[in-house]
């Protein structure tokens, strides 16, 4: 955006003060690119482009939000004659960027290639607030599993899996050793959805009312941070307009804070900065963007031989609040036998209870890896993206249905 | 509506106009969508809300090339930017593109209007109050409802025009119990008119209550009964699978045993089903495609495209959004029960296994060994009463043994708007896996 559209959206902001829409909290404009490959045997097979945008408005107990973002459209949103809307520049939506060049560097079994680039502005009262985000490239694989990164894309990655030939493992309860993209899914359900404000004050959270407590026996931090900008949940600003700002969640494994939009940081006394919105039609709801969990002195080798079954990936994961119960879906798993992978495991569903997980959390292994999971992030419906960076975990208390 | 439709056609016009002049084949797709959305939180407020979605998808092709791309907003701008991108998206392909002479359309039951905020919002709080004072140990989390209308136009080069119009009506209750899981309620029908308030009031207390709290489930292959809440995702999950082409992963299934209690028909012109359309995605008129009857499984959705490959017949496109090009895919789902079938008499006819009466999560399908697992509340039954109740477990199969497994199908048909419409009622199934997640 050049120093001419930063004043177009300063106007802008100065004519939605001056019209005092009564109840206004926020409009926010939206654009983004998305342009698609399909690959077949490496070969590019097809292309598609989405050309989105749209605006949003929000008053009190109220929201509305339309596709493009004419001043027409912005002045119905607003209840306002279009002529008191000024002239404004969105940023132009970039060319997509070739994807020849990185063709043979993609990782064999890879059925799509995702470029993703956005631009927003949240307008207040009180100014315009430009949010950059990184682009995103997802890549698909055969078996329809999808990671998730910054661009561009990464040059290696896990080839499919051969679920035909693996083995069924024994229900039952095992130790278990959760890699790091493993472990970024376990942390994400178990200290990031509960933690967000929406959660923590509508009675959906375990972690309600219990900031300052003792989670967990390992000296566990976990910080969401949307300023690592080489993760896919990176921002500027939160999409309320809050300066992006690390927020640390556990300190050595005792509740420090949360995760708040501008409604629930009043409710809580934590501060906002973790407002954002799925797409332009939803209003913003906290979130995790990108999470960082660590232990100050983890063991330097991942403790193969202390667990009987290796877990490499989860599709998904869930804490039902009111029961306390944790449910992973593990997607690809090894046993183990004597520190070495023995074959791998047809999925599996692991089921514990809250206070059982959390005492198992026995060890950490390896410095904090970034991974491609959990990726996009879905909240009843709403799907942002979201990056994660995570030590192996060593994990009892879970058992194997 | 109608300054909105200008617009919508000023975009088809100039897309049209900017794919002309490149001497391509084209197809232009615009569509708008209102929903009005009436909730209230757990904290008690009311809010509401209205998203207005329009855009222009383009789908060319020339010279052994083609592409789609697509823009949003409408107006002269929208068209011309989803045209441009569109031309700039084309790599070496097939022409996807149907000819203008099996283009048409299929006379479908019109649309009910059904975008009246007042009457929703009185609508919401209406049932808000009647779950209110349900029970003192039942907490209404969440109430919503949404309302959605929406106009399509498909235009070709070759002077093809068709336009549809659509609408619905979705209910969605939370409801916390004092002990036990949250349970979400889904209700959908063509207008809320059609909804009895009682009966959706009731059927969220019965269900919540009849699963709050009990013991774990053994582990077990059972006879199950299903009702309609839980039978439609694993309906919707059963025909995605059936739909895909022959050479893909579902070509096993082609091959599996069918039990005769299953009727599952696509009925993309209705006149049953939540969502009945004139055309199919790409423009072919509508009709009926029948997935599962008399004991076989029926032929494949197929695209246009698809079909000069396999020489299978055409018609199976679906295009929920101009976001996307024309896929494979179900679109208005019916299962048929039988007549007299009740509920009570299903149960009777179970004899000794679970009724399981509310979904608890998505239905996941692991792909190449086509299983499949559901999380749904459960209630033991012996001799056809209940007997206990398991807050979660797991239902648990594969896709053929859905297939085979089918005993009966009730006549209590619910309409439901998940990846597609569909319709079903409850489903009495023999040695589905059950196993405990409590």
């Amino acid at each position: 955006m050049g120093d001419d559209a930063n004043l177009q959206l300063a106007e802008l902001a100065a004519a939605v003060a001056r019209a005092r829409v009564p109840g206004l909290v926020d409009v926010y404009l939206e654009r983004r690119a998305d342009t698609c490959w399909r690959l077949e045997r490496g070969r590019i097979a097809g292309r598609e482009t989405l050309l989105r945008e749209g605006a949003a408005v929000r008053r009190d107990g109220v929201f509305h939000s339309t596709d493009g973002i004419e001043r027409a459209a912005l002045a119905s949103l607003l209840d306002l004659p279009a002529r008191r809307i000024p002239p404004f520049a969105a940023a132009a939506f970039p060319p997509a960027p070739a994807l020849e060049p990185l063709a043979a560097a993609l990782p064999a079994g890879c059925r799509s290639v995702r470029w993703r680039w956005s631009w927003a502005v949240v307008v207040t009262t009180a100014g315009a607030v430009a949010i950059r985000r990184p682009p995103l490239a997802e890549l698909t694989r055969e078996d329809g599993v999808r990671s998730l990164s910054v661009w561009p894309p990464p040059a290696t990655g896990a080839a499919p899996q051969a679920a035909l030939e693996a083995a069924r493992l024994r229900p039952g309860r095992h130790r278990l050793l959760f890699a790091p993209a493993a472990s970024a899914v376990l942390v994400h359900e178990l200290f990031g959805h509960p933690l967000e404000s929406d959660a923590m004050c509508g009675g959906g959270s375990p972690w309600a009312g219990r900031i300052g407590e003792r989670l967990v026996d390992l000296p566990l931090d976990v910080t969401d941070d949307p300023t690592r900008a080489d993760l896919p949940g990176a921002f500027s600003s939160d999409d309320e307009g809050a300066p992006a700002q690390p927020r640390p969640l556990l300190r050595a494994g005792v509740l420090v804070g949360a995760l708040a939009d501008a409604a629930g940081a009043a409710a809580l006394g934590v501060p906002p900065g973790s407002a954002r919105r799925a797409h332009v039609h939803v209003p913003p709801r906290p979130r995790i963007s990108n999470l960082i969990a660590s232990v100050a002195e983890p063991t330097p080798d991942p403790p193969r031989s202390e667990a009987a079954v290796e877990i490499a990936g989860l599709a998904n994961g869930t804490v039902e609040p009111a029961s306390g119960t944790v449910m992973l879906e593990v997607r690809t798993a090894f046993a183990l036998r004597r520190g070495e992978r023995r074959r791998e495991l047809r999925p599996f569903t692991l089921v514990g209870g809250l206070a059982a997980v959390r005492r198992g959390l026995l060890a950490a292994a390896c410095p904090p890896e970034a991974s491609a999971e959990p990726g996009w992030c879905g909240k009843e419906g709403e799907i942002v993206p979201t990056g994660a960076a995570a030590p192996w975990l060593l994990v009892e208390g879970l058992e194997a249905r | 509506m109608s300054r909105s439709r200008l617009a919508l056609d000023a975009a088809v016009q100039s897309a049209g106009e900017v794919l002309a002049r490149r001497g391509a084949r084209y197809e232009v797709f615009a569509r708008l969508g209102q929903t009005t959305v009436v909730t209230r939180e757990a904290d008690g407020e009311w809010r509401r809300g209205t998203t207005r979605e329009v855009g222009v998808g383009c789908r060319v092709a020339a010279g052994g090339r083609a592409g789609f791309a697509a823009a949003a907003g409408s107006g002269a701008r929208a068209g011309r930017d989803a045209a441009q991108a569109a031309i700039e998206a084309m790599v070496s392909d097939a022409d996807p593109l149907p000819p203008r002479g099996v283009l048409g359309t299929a006379p479908a039951p019109p649309p009910a209007a059904v975008i009246d905020l007042e009457a929703q919002e009185s609508f919401a709080r209406e049932l808000a109050a009647r779950l209110d004072r349900a029970r003192a140990d039942l907490r209404l989390a969440r109430v919503r409802t949404l309302a959605g209308a929406s106009t399509t136009t498909l235009v070709t080069g070759e002077g093809f025009r068709a336009r549809a119009d659509a609408s619905g009506a979705v209910v969605e209750l939370l409801v916390a119990p004092e002990r036990g899981p949250w349970r979400h309620f889904h209700f959908a029908a063509r207008e809320f008119a059609a909804l009895d308030l009682d009966a959706l009031a009731r059927r969220a207390v019965d269900a919540t209550l009849l699963t709050m709290a009990g013991p774990g489930a053994p582990h077990a292959l059972a006879d199950v009964l299903l009702a309609p809440a839980v039978a439609a995702p694993l309906v919707v999950a059963l025909a995605q699978e059936l739909v895909r082409p022959r050479d893909d992963a579902a070509a096993p299934l082609r091959a599996a045993r069918v039990s005769r209690a299953w009727r599952l028909t696509d009925q993309r012109a209705g006149p049953g089903g939540l969502l009945p359309l004139p055309c199919d995605g790409e423009g072919l008129p509508s009709a009926g495609l029948e997935l599962v009857g008399a004991g076989r499984i029926g032929p494949p959705h197929t695209s246009w495209a698809d079909a000069q490959r396999t020489g299978a017949t055409a018609g199976g496109a679906v295009r929920p959004s101009y976001r996307h090009p024309p896929a494979t895919g179900p679109a208005n789902l019916v299962v048929t029960g039988a007549l007299g079938a009740s509920q009570a008499r299903l149960l009777e006819r179970l004899g000794d296994g679970f009724y399981l009466a509310v979904p608890a999560g998505p239905v996941r399908v692991e792909p190449g060994r086509l299983a499949f697992a559901l999380r749904t509340a459960a209630v033991a039954i012996r001799r056809g009463r209940p007997v206990a109740a398991h807050p979660l477990v797991e239902l648990r199969g594969s896709i053929r043994r859905l297939l085979a497994g089918l005993e009966a199908a009730g006549d209590d048909g619910e309409a439901f708007s998940l990846a597609c419409a569909v319709t079903t009622p409850s489903l009495l199934f023999r040695r589905l896996g059950i196993a405990s997640l409590a």
